[in-house]
Order: structure tokens, then C-alpha cells, then sequence
């Protein structure tokens, strides 16, 4: 019992030096990064399927719009009221392509690029299902999410936050970037991406830094999609 | 696969001049773009990197992208043509300001592109600095100027070249009509006419059975629907006749018939035709009635540019006419003056720059000083006047810069001492108040008086010192443009986004016409009139004269249609209802005016300000 306890605290500490590791090897404007997004049939993580992935690469403050990339899915999951978010209608739904082509498109992308992500967390579980369902090989990632560098910098300035503070919407308004329609997966790509390289200038992070500089916000983090 | 992120694309659809492109050529130009968060970290890159064209979304920064000296920049400008335009390789250097998102266009991409007229004349455009003025050459258009297919209200009433001339006469009769066309498969061989009908059926007594092409008249005069009314009028003038048929440009299918009492009848849709109108009415009643058509006659009839460019020339006229038949009316009730006297208008009545908001300033001058019955009678006729233009729909002076009030009803010798008062002592508060006076015209009254006026104190007005100080007074107002060229707006409105186009930048064209007019002893009010007659001697240039008419007509444009659209009086113009390319239009047209403005303070202020 003692044993494994100690095995898993120490699988988390090499797991986090490791990461720490991989992550010093990278400086903020020679890393590729990538904004993934998907929309969601809801926000219920055992259950949700994703209805749309969009997604934008770009490195050193730049986004190459060439690399902008959306794809809807062909779910045949219980829509819910999602439509109205993202607007995506059963019959949008239906000419959609197949999860399990996506995915094999995806991979590459999210093997070679850090991923920046606006709320992380149900979008990982959500791929991290797909990944299992559709048989997909497993991808490790290495994710950096706008929404924790948000709070990292509200909590600052705030005791209790106030609410919505955090929306991508909101976030990107704080740091006077121009307003956009949400709940499109590629628009929020390319929102969150703009969004996080405006978080790096508010954050004072320069060029020469390495990107282990961004650990202590708790906005990094790794993830392997597909395992179980 | 590359997609197109909706913001791209709406961004894209709010630029001029990407806004022309149609969705294929977007998703090309997108291929080749990239967007920067740009910052003082990464800008080193965009410096040394490849020739681009750059379009700034957010942020704020200075750049020196060609000879011309640094510029502050912010969202909805571009920089990097000039390299593109002129293929050459000037080293781009560019500050932050504020980090913002640029797109950047690679050149690849962007000169294709450049092959499009409109693109290519909007790049040519930003690169000489000049107003964005495609519309304004052709600017003399009138009423008349209206399309013929807007004109002719009835369909083609034809006939085949083989119907019995029995046939198309009760056609004629029943579709109520004084002329056919004649058809052979469809197009057109011909017309007949009453007159036809007449001189060759009836009074030859000829068969009434034979086809119509017996007594057409063949190969007629026709029109291309694509034509004026007043191509239309012209032709028939030339030709004598009364009858034109209107023919598709393309296909040549006739497509009706424009007659000369469709002419009569669209001729009392001009506003030149409510102008006579006003000049026949009898007393006050029908005088107000015909006024109170003026606005509806306005908001259905000026539908373009060149409408707008008259139709504060028009409306001053139609003031002034009223003036003179009001002055008419006093007279035959209470008799002839009993002097001289000259009915003067000043402000945007004297320059004939009206709009539907504006008030009367109007004042009289006097032969003499008068006696008491004298002063009676003026005070009693400028009372009638005055109340009778409010009335007429043209609203009383706030600032009571009225004929009414005694102290603008002056003889000759005062409105001299005054004149001489203004010159001795322009100090700001006196400039304010007597600024108005400086433009003014003789509406009504004996001209000769005025001219006396004008001739007796314009060597007073020439005088440095007096300049110098108006100068100084023009240099109060500064354009709506911030020191990042972003639009200044109105504050503590309930819309957030409107300019005060008068006050914010026709005014400051009034002044600057103003100035050098009177440094060059024109004695015109009309701003474009004073541009126009500028001696070779003045000090300004022929080519910032023609640029500041065109802006002035642009901006005369913008506050037309807003007063027309919207139905208001005021000219509080909102730049979200203006098309990109008039945003970037309005922005070439501030900046110009400044320069100008500028440009003469330095001349006449001795460069203190």
C-alpha cells in the first residue's frame, strides 16, 4: 500500500520534472504552438461528442491562416439544446465527416505542436474519449490553457472573481483584442490563440524566455489522449 | 484544406478595398496571409521579413514605411503598399505603441490582385494622399439626370409590322397611349403615331385594312435604356419630335416609349420646378404651402451624389425667393421703404450651403440713418420677414442674428464704424461674434448698397493683424482625428460613434475659404465660389483649392444623405453607417483638411498660433 503510494508520488514527480524538462528545451518564440477547439453535443463529460473541431498553428506572435483548418463531424449523438451555442443542425451534422478520419488528420497536429486550449479540460476529455472509441493510437500532449493564465492573472487582482470573468470573450476584451462571433470552433481557435500571445505580453514573457516560465501559473499541463 | 475563420472573412468584408473580392478570391488572398500579435518583441521579424502588404486590426503604432514622414497609425490602416506599388525595397520601421494584430498580405498575393481598378486606384490613392474622389468629377448632375428606365411607366405597347392599321388604332384607344411601336421579330422597325394616324390614313383616305408598316414612320430616332431623361429631352429637341422610343442597350428589345408629356410630368418632380412655383405665389398661405413641400420634395428626388452637391444651392435660392416675396407682400400693404436698403443674409444662407437644419441670420442695411416713422416702418417689415421665413418652415435664430433684432439693422455709415471696430479690436470673443458676418450676400434690396459696403471696408479686412487673428480663431477647432488618426467622436451623445460634420469640419473649410478670400479681396461668399475665384496671387495652391472643394462637396454629401435618410436636421453623422471605403474616405478628407488648416496658420499667423 505504502509502496504504491510512494510509486505514484514519485510517477508524479518525474512526470512533472519531466514535463519541466521538455518545456525549458522550448523558448516562447521558436515554439509552434497550435488553438484547438470543439464544439461540444454538451458540457456533461461522460457523455459529450464532439460535433465540430477547428484548429490554427502559428509561432512567435504569429498565426498562419493558411494552416486554419475546421472539420464537422458526422455525430450521431443526442444534439440536445447544443445547436443553439454552436449552430450546428442535424442536417449540418449530417454532411459532416467521420470522427475517426479526423482524429487520424488531428494526431500529427497535436503530436508536433504545444496545444493552447480556452478551458482545457472537457475539451481533453472529449478528444480522450473520441481517441478511445475511434481505436485511434495514442498522443501525448503538452497543453498550456488561456483560461487558467486568466485566473493566474484575476486572482491577482481580485479576492472572489467576479463572474464571467473568464470567458474567452471576455478575456480577450481585458486585453483589447477585437470583439468576434463565438461558438464557431475554428473562430474560437483563432480567438484563444490570439488571446494566449496577448497573455504573453501582459505576462512580461520575452523572447529569450523558455517556456517553464509559464509552470507556476498552473495553466501547463500534459496529457496522454487515448490511454486508458 | 484551408478554411476561413468568420472573423477573417467579416474583417476582410469591412476593409476596403478586400471588401470588393468575392469569396473565392478571399480564401486565395487568406492563403498567403498571416496575422501578428504584434508587439515590441516580435516587430524586429515583420521588419526584416518579406514584402507584405499590412492591415492593422487592433493596437497602435508608428511606422515609416516610405519617404513621407512617420505616420501614427491604429486599426483600419494600411502600411507597406509603397514598397509594393512602386516594386521597390524602402526599409520598413515600425514602433508599438499598444501590441495589437496586424494582418500581413504577402506581396504575391497582393499584386494580382493590384490588377483590379478599384483595388489599384485605392492603393494608388493612400500612396499620393489624395481623397478617395471617384464620384466627385462628375458632379454637375441635376434632376433631369435621372435613369429612363426609372422614367417610362408603362410597359411596351407594340404592334407586329403586318396588324391592320384598324388593329393598332383601337389598341391605341384602349391602352389609352398616343403612339405604338412596331415590331418584326421583336424588334424594333418602327412607330406610328395620332399624327400618323391623321395626316396619312385619314386625310388621304387610305385603306384601313393595310398593315401598319404602310404608314410607320421607319427606322425611328431611338434611345438605349441606359440613357438621362435629359439625354432623352436632348435628342428630342434636336430632332423635333415627341415621341422616342427607349430600347434595351444589350438585347435592342424595345422597352416603352418616352413621350413629352412623361417630360412635363417628371419636371414637376424637380426642385427647380417648386422654385418657380414659389416665385408665383400670391400671398403668405400658398408661400408656406409651397414651403412645407421643400423637405418631401428633397427626401423623394436627391437620390445621388450629384443631387446632394445642389441641393444646398437650391434651397438658399428658395429661401432667398421667399425673402423677396415676403419683402413683396410688407410693401403692398404698408407701401414702398421710404430708402435705400439691402436685405442681407449671412452664414450657410449667404454661402448657399443650407441643409435642413439651418436657421435664418439675415440683418438689413440702411441708406442712412433713419427717422423714428422710418425706423418704424424697417422694424416692422424685418418682423414680417422674419416671422414669415419661420412660417415658411425656416426656423427663427437662436443667437436672434436676425433682422428683427435693431442692432443688425444699421446704415451704411454704422456697418462701416463696425467693420472698423472688428479690425481694430479682433479679440476672441469679438471674432466669435462677428465671424457670421463675414460671409454675407444681398438676397433681396438694392445691390448697389452692399457692393458699397463690400468695396468701402475690404482693404480694412486685407489687414494682417485681422488675418492673423481669424487664423488664429481657425485654429480653435481641430479636426475629429486623434494623434493615432483614430475618429474623435462626439462625446456625451446617446449614439456612441457620430462626428459633427459641420462643426467639426465643413466649418473649418468655410474658414480657411474664408481667410484666404479675403486676404485675395474676393468678395464672394460661397465657399466653393471663393476656391474657385483665388487669384493667382493667393497663397493657395490650385491643387489644395481643388482638394478642399472636393472634400468640402464629399462632406456635403455625407451630411445630406444622413439629414434625408434618417429624417433629422441635425448633422451628427454616425461613422458605423458609412461604407469602409467612406470611412477611409472621411479619415484621407480630416487629414487634408488639417494640413491645409496648418498650412496656413503658418502664412498668416507669422507661424505664432
Amino acid at each position: 500500500m505504502i509502496r504504491r503510494w510512494i510509486k505514484a508520488c514519485f510517477q508524479a514527480f518525474t512526470s512533472k520534472s519531466k514535463l519541466k524538462q521538455r518545456l525549458r528545451e522550448h523558448d516562447v518564440y521558436s515554439t509552434s504552438f497550435a488553438a484547438v477547439d470543439l464544439e461540444l453535443t454538451s458540457l456533461n463529460p461522460l457523455t459529450t461528442q464532439i460535433t465540430s473541431v477547428g484548429y490554427v498553428s502559428g509561432k512567435g506572435g504569429r498565426i498562419d491562416l493558411s494552416s486554419s483548418g475546421y472539420h464537422v463531424i458526422n455525430t450521431t449523438a443526442d444534439l440536445g439544446q447544443s445547436p443553439v451555442i454552436h449552430g450546428l443542425t442535424l442536417d449540418i451534422l449530417k454532411n459532416g465527416e467521420n470522427l475517426a478520419e479526423t482524429l487520424c488528420v488531428l494526431a500529427p497536429l497535436l503530436k508536433r505542436h504545444i496545444l493552447i486550449f480556452h478551458n482545457a479540460k472537457l475539451d481533453l476529455v472529449a478528444l480522450n474519449s473520441a481517441f478511445k472509441c475511434c481505436n485511434v493510437p495514442p498522443v501525448e500532449v503538452v497543453y498550456i490553457d488561456t483560461l487558467k493564465l486568466a485566473l493566474y492573472q484575476l486572482n491577482k487582482q481580485h479576492q472572489v472573481l467576479p463572474s464571467n470573468s473568464a470567458t474567452l470573450s471576455v478575456c480577450r476584451q481585458r486585453l483589447d483584442l477585437p470583439a468576434f462571433i463565438e461558438h464557431n470552433a475554428l473562430d474560437d481557435a483563432l480567438a484563444t490563440l490570439q488571446l494566449f500571445y496577448a497573455q504573453l505580453t501582459e505576462l512580461g514573457i520575452t523572447k529569450d524566455d523558455a517556456l517553464d516560465c509559464l509552470l507556476h501559473t498552473g495553466a501547463v499541463g500534459r496529457f496522454k489522449l487515448g490511454s486508458t | 484544406m484551408t478554411a476561413m475563420a468568420k472573423q477573417v472573412e467579416d474583417f476582410l468584408d469591412t476593409s476596403a478595398p478586400f471588401d470588393s473580392l468575392d469569396s473565392e478570391q478571399k480564401l486565395k488572398l487568406v492563403k498567403h496571409t498571416e496575422l501578428v500579435y504584434l508587439t515590441a518583441d516580435n516587430v524586429k521579424e515583420l521588419q526584416k521579413g518579406k514584402a507584405s502588404l499590412f492591415l492593422i486590426q487592433s493596437g497602435q503604432f508608428s511606422v515609416k514605411d516610405s519617404d513621407a514622414p512617420l505616420r501614427h497609425l491604429s486599426e483600419g490602416d494600411y502600411f507597406g503598399y509603397a514598397n509594393i506599388i512602386e516594386k521597390r525595397n524602402f526599409p520598413l520601421s515600425i514602433t508599438v505603441d499598444s501590441p495589437g494584430l496586424v494582418y500581413c498580405f504577402d506581396a504575391l498575393a497582393v499584386e494580382p490582385l493590384l490588377e483590379i481598378s478599384t483595388i489599384r486606384h485605392f492603393f494608388d490613392g493612400l500612396s499620393n494622399n489624395a481623397l478617395q474622389s471617384h464620384a466627385i468629377a462628375d458632379s454637375n448632375s441635376m434632376w433631369l439626370y435621372k435613369g429612363l428606365l426609372d422614367a417610362i411607366e408603362k410597359g411596351p405597347v407594340s404592334v407586329d409590322a403586318q396588324t391592320p392599321i384598324t388593329d393598332a388604332a383601337q389598341l391605341m384607344t384602349s391602352q389609352k397611349v398616343s403612339s405604338l411601336l412596331v415590331t418584326e421579330q421583336e424588334k424594333l422597325i418602327g412607330i406610328i403615331t395620332d399624327r400618323d394616324l391623321r395626316s396619312r390614313v385619314v386625310a388621304a383616305s387610305l385603306d384601313t385594312h393595310l398593315p401598319v408598316s404602310q404608314i410607320m414612320t421607319a427606322n425611328p430616332a431611338q434611345i438605349m435604356g441606359n440613357r438621362t431623361l435629359f439625354d432623352a429631352l436632348a435628342l428630342m429637341t434636336e430632332k423635333n419630335i415627341h415621341h422616342l422610343p427607349v430600347i434595351d442597350h444589350q438585347t435592342l428589345v424595345p422597352l416603352g416609349m418616352v413621350t413629352a408629356s412623361d417630360i412635363i410630368r417628371h419636371q414637376r418632380g424637380n426642385v427647380l420646378f417648386i422654385i418657380g412655383e414659389l416665385s408665383k405665389a400670391e400671398n403668405l398661405y400658398e408661400l408656406t404651402r409651397l414651403s412645407w413641400q421643400l423637405p418631401h420634395y428633397f427626401s423623394a428626388h436627391a437620390k445621388k451624389a450629384g443631387d446632394y452637391d445642389i441641393a444646398g444651392k437650391i434651397l438658399s435660392q428658395a429661401t432667398d425667393i421667399m425673402t423677396r416675396k415676403l419683402i413683396g407682400f410688407f410693401q403692398q400693404a404698408n407701401g414702398k421703404a421710404p430708402m435705400m436698403f439691402a436685405w442681407l443674409v449671412y452664414g450657410s444662407q449667404a454661402r448657399e450651403d443650407q441643409t435642413m437644419g439651418s436657421d435664418q441670420d439675415n440683418g438689413l442695411l440702411l441708406a442712412k440713418q433713419p427717422n423714428e416713422a422710418q425706423a418704424k416702418y424697417f422694424s416692422d417689415m424685418a418682423d414680417y420677414v422674419c416671422n414669415g421665413l419661420a412660417k415658411c418652415g425656416i426656423k427663427l435664430c437662436d443667437g436672434n442674428i436676425m433682422a428683427s433684432n435693431s442692432k443688425l439693422r444699421l446704415s451704411l455709415d454704422e456697418a462701416l464704424e463696425e467693420a472698423k471696430q472688428w479690425v481694430k479690436a479682433p479679440t476672441k470673443d469679438a471674432i466669435m461674434h462677428f465671424n457670421i458676418f463675414l460671409d454675407v450676400r444681398c438676397a433681396a434690396g438694392d445691390v448697389g448698397l452692399f457692393k458699397q459696403l463690400q468695396k468701402q471696408r475690404a482693404p480694412l479686412m486685407q489687414q494682417n493683424m485681422f488675418l492673423a487673428a481669424l487664423t488664429r480663431n481657425s485654429n480653435e477647432i481641430s479636426v475629429p482625428l486623434s494623434m493615432f488618426q483614430k475618429f474623435v467622436y462626439e462625446k456625451g451623445r446617446k449614439e456612441k460613434d457620430v462626428i459633427d460634420l459641420k462643426v467639426r469640419a465643413v466649418a473649418l473649410i468655410n474658414n480657411i475659404a474664408r481667410i484666404y478670400a479675403l486676404a485675395d479681396g474676393v468678395t464672394l461668399p460661397n465657399t466653393l465660389a471663393r476656391l474657385d475665384a483665388l487669384s493667382s496671387r493667393s497663397q493657395l495652391s490650385k491643387r489644395d483649392a481643388a482638394n478642399l472643394r472636393d472634400i468640402w462637396l464629399f462632406l456635403n454629401r455625407l451630411r445630406w444623405r444622413h439629414q434625408l435618410e434618417n429624417k433629422v436636421t441635425d448633422n451628427r453623422v454616425s461613422v458605423s453607417s458609412l461604407s469602409s471605403i467612406e470611412k477611409h474616405q472621411l479619415k484621407a478628407a480630416f487629414k487634408a483638411i488639417e494640413r491645409t488648416n496648418q498650412a496656413m496658420i503658418m502664412k498668416f499667423s507669422g507661424g505664432v498660433s
